[in-house]
């Protein structure tokens, strides 16, 4: 555990050094984002000298929403929400446009206008390689172009702690990944030690939990009877289903999260 | 939560490295329940055989192109819940800066070879830079033995022929192995089709025990002081050794002294901290204190402006050419001095006397910095004794080592 944190606060560290009041965290409240405030937290003794931005669809679970205002004011955390109110106006919607619009528009369109509206130029980011075999590809600092892009052919070099964090074209920001090594047992083992909170839809009700939490459009609970954190960590050993198994926009189509992700998405 | 052992599979182009991994990973029982579902109707759509590689290939231009771009890493845990971190590199020439990426990661390394196709060039490279980063633990595998029949003979040659070329630039590999990757043959179980074969199989092969020692002397590079209620906070990673409050720690290169007053760590105060956390000291003077800066004792490492070191090129670099050194939380303006070797990376012959470095050369160098940097031997992987160099681009252009 000990290796797994340090890693990533150094990470943490280094993104904070480097672009100071242009970095922001996103935070969904989900598991994984939860564990990167905690070690941002962690990192700057008990502050988050950062603001946290959520992208809110609109669609989300009421359970995130009253997650995020509970632990938003204990921790002191500078929220921001990133929502796409026109594309909202215009009715997009999983079944009105399709899942790929919609992520793309209430998703990536919408941390987009955060972007600009904050005059962000990273943002920490809780993705983990073992979520899906794309992320798996990422490096710790990876840049997007000013049109999102993220050019995976020509990633640059990342060597030890050596990460390239520049970029001088303008509008261009860098995603920052510090939980990029975390697996999922990982990640509730560290909850665990750690007692941190998290959302209840995690749990088993009705013999059935989610194991991964985003719009409750798209999202489909497991079977389980996994209703504590040593159980959720029981389960997770034994298991042979996939974490995002639940998450539609993970397999709509082929290459859809390739898709999603050039475009810009997390 | 234990630290798995993580291996870097190299070789060169088509040698079988995605398909060695992701073949492992099938047999481990570690894949979830549809991987090889959704992987048999993509192959089906393209009009190919189930395609263990796409597994780690998960890029639509890697799959169409067959080959792999950038590196990835997968976890895989077996029935009896050991544990290893695969890590997949490109074979490509072109690529290499991408298996260099993946190669820094690695505790120890597969090495892939085609049985047909023998010791090619880009294998002695991969080899001679899995060995100059400083990996110590190397396994041999001759895949497609399949295609050559399971022919023992073919493997014999193929193995004294690598050796020879080990035993020149001083690898001594754990095992040599043959294996069919594709079909599984050698991996978990001795493959009834090389009978003649009474070694390891992989998975024996790969139950290493790794001891990552980072040094008893205590090395802490800055990484940034904060002010929290009036006072500066020296934050960094401890990456060796371990301090306590009250002792006294010396300021490289600045050679000051300075006493521990307190250590943070998250919101607490505590009386001793070890590497590798993450922690904050207060001292009695942290005047002139900032990132880049070392804190050690008791022993010192050296501070100097002119360093002696081994580098790989990624790019082409001249001497006296503008650049900087980087190690750690340092980061110097400086220049290469003077180039006493230079070899390219899959030959083991010297050339004469040189002002420019070619891409995929190793040289042994002397580097003039503009300041005193702190640097140490490169001993088991310390991180003070390896460093990078950046043009003016600001990209990599050579890995180094202290030597």
């Amino acid at each position: 555990m000990g290796e797994l944190e340090s890693k990533s606060i150094y990470i943490i560290r280094e993104a904070y050094w480097e672009y100071k009041e242009k970095l922001a965290i996103l935070w969904s409240m989900g598991k994984d984002s939860t564990v990167l405030v905690h070690l941002v937290r962690k990192a700057f003794f008990g502050q988050v000298p950062v603001p946290v931005i959520h992208i809110d669809t609109g669609f989300k679970f009421k359970q995130i929403y009253e997650f995020r205002g509970k632990y938003a004011k204990l921790w002191d955390l500078d929220l921001k929400i990133a929502r796409n109110d026109t594309a909202l106006k215009n009715g997009i919607s999983p079944v009105n446009g399709g899942r790929f619009a919609c992520c793309t528009q209430l998703k990536t369109a919408a941390l987009k206008q955060a972007i600009h509206e904050h005059r962000l130029r990273a943002l920490l980011v809780a993705i983990r390689r073992d979520e899906h075999a794309i992320r798996a590809k990422e490096r710790y600092f990876s840049v997007r172009d000013k049109g999102f892009k993220w050019d995976y052919q020509n990633q640059p070099m990342e060597l030890w702690t050596e990460h390239h964090k520049t970029n001088s074209e303008r509008g261009a920001h860098f995603r920052i990944h510090p939980l990029l090594h975390w697996r999922e047992i990982d990640i509730w083992e560290y909850i665990k030690q750690e007692r941190l909170p998290v959302i209840e839809l995690y749990f088993s009700r009705q013999k059935a939990r989610y194991r991964s939490i985003g719009c409750q459009c798209c999202c489909q609970p497991v079977a389980s009877t996994a209703n504590t954190i040593d159980k959720i960590i029981r389960e997770i050993r034994g298991t042979n289903i996939a974490e995002r198994s639940g998450r539609s926009q993970d397999k709509e189509r082929e290459y859809m999260m390739q898709k999603l992700r050039s475009l810009g998405y997390m | 939560m234990q630290n798995c052992l993580k291996i870097v599979v190299a070789g060169d182009v088509d040698a079988g490295k995605s398909t060695l991994i992701g073949r492992f990973l099938y047999d481990s029982g570690s894949l979830p329940d549809g991987a090889i579902g959704n992987i048999e109707e993509s192959c089906r759509k393209i009009g190919n055989d189930l395609e263990f590689a796409y597994l780690l290939d998960s890029l639509e231009e890697e799959r169409e192109k067959q080959l792999t771009i950038d590196t990835t890493q997968v976890f895989c845990r077996d029935k009896k819940g050991r544990e290893w971190v695969f890590i997949d590199v490109p074979g490509h020439r072109e690529l290499l800066k991408n298996m260099l990426v993946g190669s820094t990661c690695a505790d120890a390394a597969v090495l892939v070879i085609d049985a047909q196709r023998s010791l090619t060039e880009q294998t002695k490279r991969h080899l001679q830079i899995l060995k100059f980063l400083g990996i110590r633990r190397f396994i041999i595998v001759i895949n497609k033995m399949d295609i050559a029949g399971y022919n023992e003979r073919i493997f014999l040659e193929e193995r004294k022929r690598i050796s020879d070329f080990l035993h020149r630039i001083d690898i001594k590999p754990e095992y040599c192995i043959p294996v069919a990757a594709k079909h599984g043959d050698n991996l978990f179980a001795n493959s009834r089709r090389m009978s003649w074969y009474k070694g390891k199989t992989l998975i024996e092969a790969l139950i290493i025990n790794c001891h990552k020692h980072g040094g008893r002397n205590f090395r802490m590079p800055v990484q940034d002081v904060y002010k929290l209620n009036g006072k500066d906070i020296i934050a960094g990673r401890v990456i060796a050794g371990r301090i306590k409050s009250g002792e006294r720690v010396v300021v490289l290169p600045s050679n000051k002294e300075a006493r521990v007053k307190q250590i943070m760590v998250f919101k607490q105060n505590v009386p001793a901290a070890g590497s590798p956390e993450n922690i904050g000291l207060i001292l009695d003077n942290s005047g002139g204190l900032a990132r880049g800066m070392i804190l050690a004792k008791p022993k010192l490492p050296d501070a100097q402006s002119r360093v002696s070191a081994r580098i790989f090129c990624v790019h082409p670099l001249k001497i006296n050419e503008n650049l900087r050194f980087k190690s750690t939380t340092q980061d110097v303006a400086a220049h290469i001095g003077q180039i006493d070797t230079a070899w390219d990376s899959a030959d083991l012959e010297a050339r004469p006397k040189t002002d420019l470095l070619r891409e995929l050369e190793l040289a042994e160098v002397v580097i003039a910095a503009k300041h005193p940097v702190v640097t140490e031997k490169f001993e088991g992987l310390n991180s003070l004794g390896r460093f990078v160099l950046e043009n003016e681009k600001r990209e990599i252009c050579a890995v180094g080592i202290i030597s």
